[in-house]
C-alpha cells in the first residue's frame, strides 16, 4: 500500500503542490487527471525522489518493506515502484540495445548473467515481445514495440506499483489500443497497483478504480470512478466530463442516453 | 576555426539509412588512412638516407634524381626529413589532442552531470584558461620551463583541453534532461557507470568532429612553436624546425622552405576536410 | 525555481561579476606560471640589477628575496605579487631596468597599427568572398571561395609570410622584407595577417548569410514584390551581421596571437616580437605583463561583445533566465 498524506512541494517560495493526500491499495488503479501545469508531473517526480517535498509524509507498506518518508529525506526511487515514461524513444538510450536497458533495472540485484538474461526474456514475453528483439537498438523498433520495452523494463524488477506518465499520448490510435490492452493484462496477471497519469477521461472511465483530479497543485476531487462520473463533487470535474462527452472521447452514460434522444427529437 | 557553437548537437536517434551512410564514410576514411600509413611505412623503410646524418659533400643540392626534394645546408635529404618529420608533427599532435580530449571530457562530464559547485568551479577555471591566447600561453609555458619537446607537449595540452570541456559540458547538459538518464538515476546506477554507458556513447560523434579539428590545429601549433624555437629542437627533423633552417637560404635554395610548408599544408588540409565531411554527415539528421 | 535577471542593470552586474572572477583566475594562473618557473628568481633579479659588478653578494640576494617576498609561502607570495599590480605598478624589466609600461606601450602601438590594418583588410576580403559565394550556393564562384577558405585555413601563417617575402621582396624586389616604419613595411605583414583573418571569417560569414537567407519572412517580402537586391542588402545582411559581430570581436583578441608569428618573421617591433624575445631572455616582469595584457584584453572584448549582443538581441535579454 502506498499512502501520501498532505504532501506539499515548494520551490523557491512558490507552492507547486498543496496538501495532496491519497492512498493506493494493492491491485488498485488510481488515475491522476488534470490539465497541463496542474502538478501531475511534479507529483510523480516527488514520489520518485527527484524533487524534495516540504511538508507531509509518503508511506508505503509492501511485502518486503515498510517505511515512512518525511520532508528532507533524501531518496531516489521507491523500492517496489517502477516508472513508465511518456515518450518511449526519449526514455531509451538511442545507442544501447534495448535488452541491456531492461537489464539495467536489475543492476542492484546482482544476478548472474544467465539469470539476468532469463528475467529479461520473461519480461519481454509478458509484454508480448519476442526476446530476440533484445539485441536491437531503439531506432530499429516501432514506437509501440519501444513502449512495450519500457513496460518490460518496469516489470522486470517485479514491482508492486507501476507509475505510468501518460504512456499512451505519444502513440497513434491503433497502437494506443494495443498498449492499453497490454497494460490492463499485466495488471490482473501480476496483481499490480497502478498510478496512472492521463488526459484521457475515456481511459480513466474504463480502467480506473479511483480518480484524483488536480488543478493548480490542489486536489479538486478524489472519488471512486463511478461516483466521479455520476456525481462529481466539483464544478471543474463536471465541466471536464461534459467537455469529454461533447468531444466523444467518453460515452454518455446509459441513464442519460434517452434524455439526450428526447432533447434532439 | 570551428567554434563550439557551430558544432553539432547530440546525435538524435535517427533512422538506419543515415547511420549506414555515416558508417560507410567512417569505413572509407579508415581504409584511406590505413593505405596512407602503409605507404608511409614503406617510405620509411625504402629511403636510403638517414634524416639526421650530415653529408657535407652534397650540401644544398637542388631537387633531382638522387634527392627528390633536394638537400639542406648540412647535406641531409629533405624528402627523408619530411617523412620523419611527419612522425613528430602528426604523431605528437595525436598524442597531445588525445591527452587534451581525455582531460577535457572528464572535466566536462563531471561539470555537466555532477554537483553544481563543481560545475561553477570548473567553468570559471575553463574560462580563465580560455582567456590566454593559445600560442601566447604555449610560448610562455614552454619558454619559461625551458624549450624542449616534453615542455611543448605539456604546454599544448594545457591550452587545448578547454574546448573539449566546454563542448562536453554543453552536450551533457542537454542529455541530462533526457528521460533515459533519469531512468538510469532511478535505477541507482553508480555515477561512473551512467557516464560510461549513457553519456559517453551519445557524445562521441560531436567529440570526434572536435577532435579531428583539434588534431589539425595542434599540427599547426607544433610547427609554429618549433619555428619560433620553443618546440622540437634541431637537429630533429620537424617541419617547423626545418623551415627555420631553410630560412637562411631563402634566395639560393627556396625549396628548403617550400616543401616542409607544403607538407604541413597538405596534412592539415586533409584532416580538416575529413572533419568537415564528418560534420556534414552528423549534422544532416539534425537539420 | 527561475527568476528573470533584474533588467539590463542586473545583466551587466552579472557579467561584470563573471569578468572579475575570470580576471582573478587569469592572474592566479599567470602567477602559477611564474611560481613554477625553474631557477632562482632572486639571483636572476640580482644579476640583472648589478650586472656590471661581477658576482652578486649573498646579502644582496637575501635583501632581494626579502623585497619580493620570495621566501614566503605560496599564497602570501601571490598577494605580494598582486598588490602592486592592482596599483598599476608592473615593475621593471630585468634586462633593461626600464619601467615595463615604457617598454610595452610603443610596442603596443605598433601591434595595434598592424592588427587593425589587417583586420579591416581581412574582413573586407572575407565580406566580398562570402557575399559572392552566398549569392548562389553551389555555383562555381561559391566552390572557389570555399576552396580558397579551406586551403587558407590549412596554411601555416609563418610559411605564408615567408612565401610572400620570397615572392615580393626577394624575387620581385617590390617591397622591403623586414623592419618597421614606413607604409611599405606594413604591406606584407598586414597582408599575411589579413589572409589569416579572411580564411577564418569567410566560411563563418557565408554560413550566417545562408542562414539569414533561409528565413521564412523573406518569402513574405518577395510576395510583396520587394526586389531581390533590396532583400539582400536591407534584410539578409542585417540578420547576418548580428552573429558576425561576435566573431569579429573574438577575432580581434585572437589577432594578437597571429601578430606574434608575423612580427617575428618580418622582424617588426611590436608586442609579439617583444614577447618572444623576453621569453628567450626570461624577462619575467615583461612576460607577465604581456600575458596578463593579452588575457585581459581577450576577456574584456568578450564581455563587451556579450553585452553588445544582449543590447542588439532583445529576445536574449528577456529569456535569459537565472536558475
Amino acid at each position: 500500500m502506498l499512502a501520501v498524506n498532505s504532501l506539499c512541494v515548494d520551490v523557491s517560495s512558490q507552492r507547486l503542490l498543496d496538501d495532496i493526500s491519497f492512498t493506493l491499495k494493492p491491485g488498485e488503479c488510481l488515475c491522476i487527471v488534470g490539465e497541463s501545469g496542474s502538478g501531475k508531473t511534479t507529483l510523480l517526480k516527488t514520489l520518485l525522489g527527484l524533487m524534495p517535498f516540504s511538508q507531509g509524509q509518503i508511506s508505503y507498506q509492501f511485502a518486503e518493506e515498510d517505511c515512512q518518508l518525511n520532508p528532507g529525506h533524501q531518496y531516489l526511487g521507491l523500492p517496489g515502484v517502477s516508472w513508465v515514461m511518456q515518450n518511449p524513444l526519449a526514455a531509451l538510450n538511442p545507442l544501447q540495445p534495448v535488452g541491456r536497458a531492461v537489464a539495467e533495472s536489475l543492476y542492484h540485484k546482482s544476478l548472474s548473467k544467465q539469470k539476468e538474461a532469463e528475467r529479461v526474456a520473461a519480461a519481454f514475453r509478458k509484454v508480448e515481445l519476442s526476446p530476440e528483439l533484445a539485441r536491437r537498438l531503439p531506432s530499429q523498433l516501432s514506437i509501440g514495440q519501444a513502449q512495450r520495452v519500457c513496460i518490460a523494463r518496469a516489470l522486470v524488477c517485479l514491482p508492486e506499483v507501476i507509475i505510468f506518465d501518460e504512456p499512451l499520448s505519444a502513440l497513434d490510435a491503433v497502437v494506443q489500443k494495443q498498449i492499453a490492452w497490454v497494460i490492463d493484462g499485466i495488471k490482473t496477471a501480476h496483481r499490480l497497483s497502478y498510478l496512472f497519469v492521463t488526459h484521457d477521461l475515456g481511459f480513466a472511465d474504463a480502467y480506473a478504480d479511483k480518480i484524483l483530479l488536480l488543478r493548480d497543485g490542489c486536489v479538486e476531487a478524489y472519488q471512486p470512478v463511478e461516483e466521479f462520473f455520476s456525481a462529481p463533487t466539483s464544478d471543474y470535474g463536471a465541466e471536464l466530463i461534459e467537455a469529454a462527452r461533447i468531444l466523444g472521447s467518453l460515452d454518455a452514460p446509459a441513464a442519460m442516453a434517452p434524455v439526450l434522444l428526447e432533447a434532439s427529437a | 576555426m570551428t567554434d563550439i557553437e557551430t558544432l553539432p548537437s547530440v546525435y538524435e536517434g535517427s533512422d538506419g539509412a543515415e547511420l549506414t551512410a555515416l558508417r560507410r564514410f567512417l569505413i572509407r576514411t579508415g581504409i584511406g588512412i590505413m593505405v596512407f600509413l602503409g605507404l608511409y611505412a614503406m617510405a620509411l623503410l625504402l629511403t636510403p638516407y638517414d634524416p639526421n646524418t650530415a653529408d657535407f659533400l652534397s650540401r644544398l643540392q637542388s631537387p633531382g634524381a638522387a634527392h627528390w626534394l633536394g638537400t639542406d645546408h648540412l647535406g641531409r635529404d629533405v624528402a627523408t626529413r619530411i617523412i620523419y618529420g611527419a612522425g613528430w608533427s602528426v604523431g605528437l599532435a595525436l598524442v597531445i589532442s588525445v591527452c587534451g580530449a581525455v582531460i577535457g571530457v572528464l572535466i566536462g562530464l563531471c561539470a555537466g552531470a555532477g554537483p553544481q559547485w563543481f560545475d561553477r568551479l570548473s567553468m570559471r577555471t575553463t574560462d580563465s584558461f580560455f582567456a590566454f591566447p593559445e600560442l601566447i600561453a604555449a610560448i610562455a609555458i614552454s619558454g619559461i620551463l625551458g624549450p624542449s619537446t616534453g615542455n611543448m607537449v605539456l604546454a599544448l595540452v594545457m591550452v587545448s583541453w578547454m574546448r573539449y570541456a566546454r563542448l562536453t559540458r554543453s552536450l551533457t547538459l542537454v542529455l541530462n534532461q533526457k528521460d533515459f538518464i533519469v531512468q538510469a538515476r532511478l535505477n541507482r546506477l553508480p555515477f561512473w557507470l551512467i557516464l560510461w554507458r549513457h553519456f559517453l556513447p551519445n557524445l562521441r560523434l560531436g567529440l570526434l568532429v572536435l577532435w579531428t579539428n583539434m588534431w589539425s590545429r595542434t599540427i599547426l601549433s607544433i610547427s609554429g612553436l618549433s619555428f619560433l624555437g620553443f618546440g622540437v629542437q634541431p637537429p630533429q627533423a620537424e617541419w617547423g624546425a626545418m623551415l627555420v633552417d631553410g630560412k637562411a637560404y631563402m634566395l639560393t635554395a627556396p625549396y628548403l622552405m617550400i616543401f616542409p610548408g607544403l607538407a604541413v599544408l597538405i596534412t592539415v588540409l586533409a584532416l580538416n576536410l575529413i572533419g568537415d565531411q564528418l560534420r556534414d554527415h552528423i549534422q544532416k539528421p539534425v537539420d | 525555481m527561475k527568476k528573470i535577471a533584474n533588467g539590463v542593470t542586473g545583466l551587466i552586474c552579472q557579467r561584470l561579476a563573471g569578468l572579475l572572477a575570470v580576471m582573478f583566475g587569469v592572474s592566479f594562473l599567470t602567477f602559477l606560471l611564474y611560481y613554477f618557473a625553474p631557477g632562482d628568481k632572486a639571483l636572476a633579479i640580482g644579476q640583472a640589477r648589478y650586472s656590471g659588478e661581477g658576482d652578486v653578494q649573498p646579502e644582496i640576494i637575501a635583501m632581494i628575496r626579502e623585497e619580493f617576498g620570495l621566501d614566503k609561502p605560496f599564497l602570501s607570495q601571490f598577494f605580494h605579487w598582486l598588490s602592486p599590480l592592482l596599483q598599476g605598478d608592473l615593475g621593471r624589466s630585468l634586462v633593461s631596468q626600464e619601467e615595463v609600461w615604457l617598454i610595452v606601450i610603443p610596442n603596443l602601438q605598433e601591434t595595434l597599427t598592424l592588427s587593425i590594418t589587417a583586420l579591416l583588410l581581412g574582413l573586407g576580403l572575407a565580406f566580398v568572398l562570402s557575399v559572392v559565394s552566398a549569392q548562389k550556393p553551389g555555383s562555381l564562384m561559391d566552390r572557389v571561395a570555399i576552396g580558397v577558405a579551406s586551403v587558407g585555413a590549412a596554411v601555416p601563417s609563418y610559411w605564408l609570410g615567408l612565401m610572400l617575402i620570397l615572392l615580393f621582396a626577394a624575387t620581385l624586389q617590390w617591397l622591403p622584407s623586414y623592419g618597421s616604419g614606413s607604409f611599405s613595411h606594413l604591406i606584407l605583414p598586414a597582408t599575411t595577417l589579413a589572409l589569416w583573418v579572411m580564411t577564418t571569417q569567410t566560411r563563418l560569414f557565408r554560413s550566417f548569410l545562408l542562414e539569414a537567407q533561409a528565413a521564412p519572412h523573406l518569402e513574405a517580402l518577395r510576395l510583396r514584390q520587394v526586389t531581390e537586391t533590396e532583400i539582400f542588402w536591407c534584410h539578409v545582411l542585417r540578420h547576418a551581421l548580428i552573429p558576425a559581430i561576435t566573431m569579429i570581436g573574438i577575432e580581434l583578441a585572437a589577432l594578437l596571437e597571429g601578430a606574434v608569428i608575423v612580427e617575428v618573421i618580418f622582424s617588426r617591433n611590436g608586442i609579439g616580437s617583444l614577447f618572444v624575445s623576453s621569453v628567450m631572455s626570461r624577462d619575467y616582469p615583461v612576460i607577465m605583463c604581456l600575458v596578463l595584457l593579452s588575457a585581459f584584453s581577450y576577456v574584456l572584448i568578450n564581455t563587451l561583445v556579450e553585452l553588445l549582443q544582449d543590447a542588439i538581441n532583445p529576445v536574449k535579454r528577456v529569456t535569459r533566465v537565472v536558475v
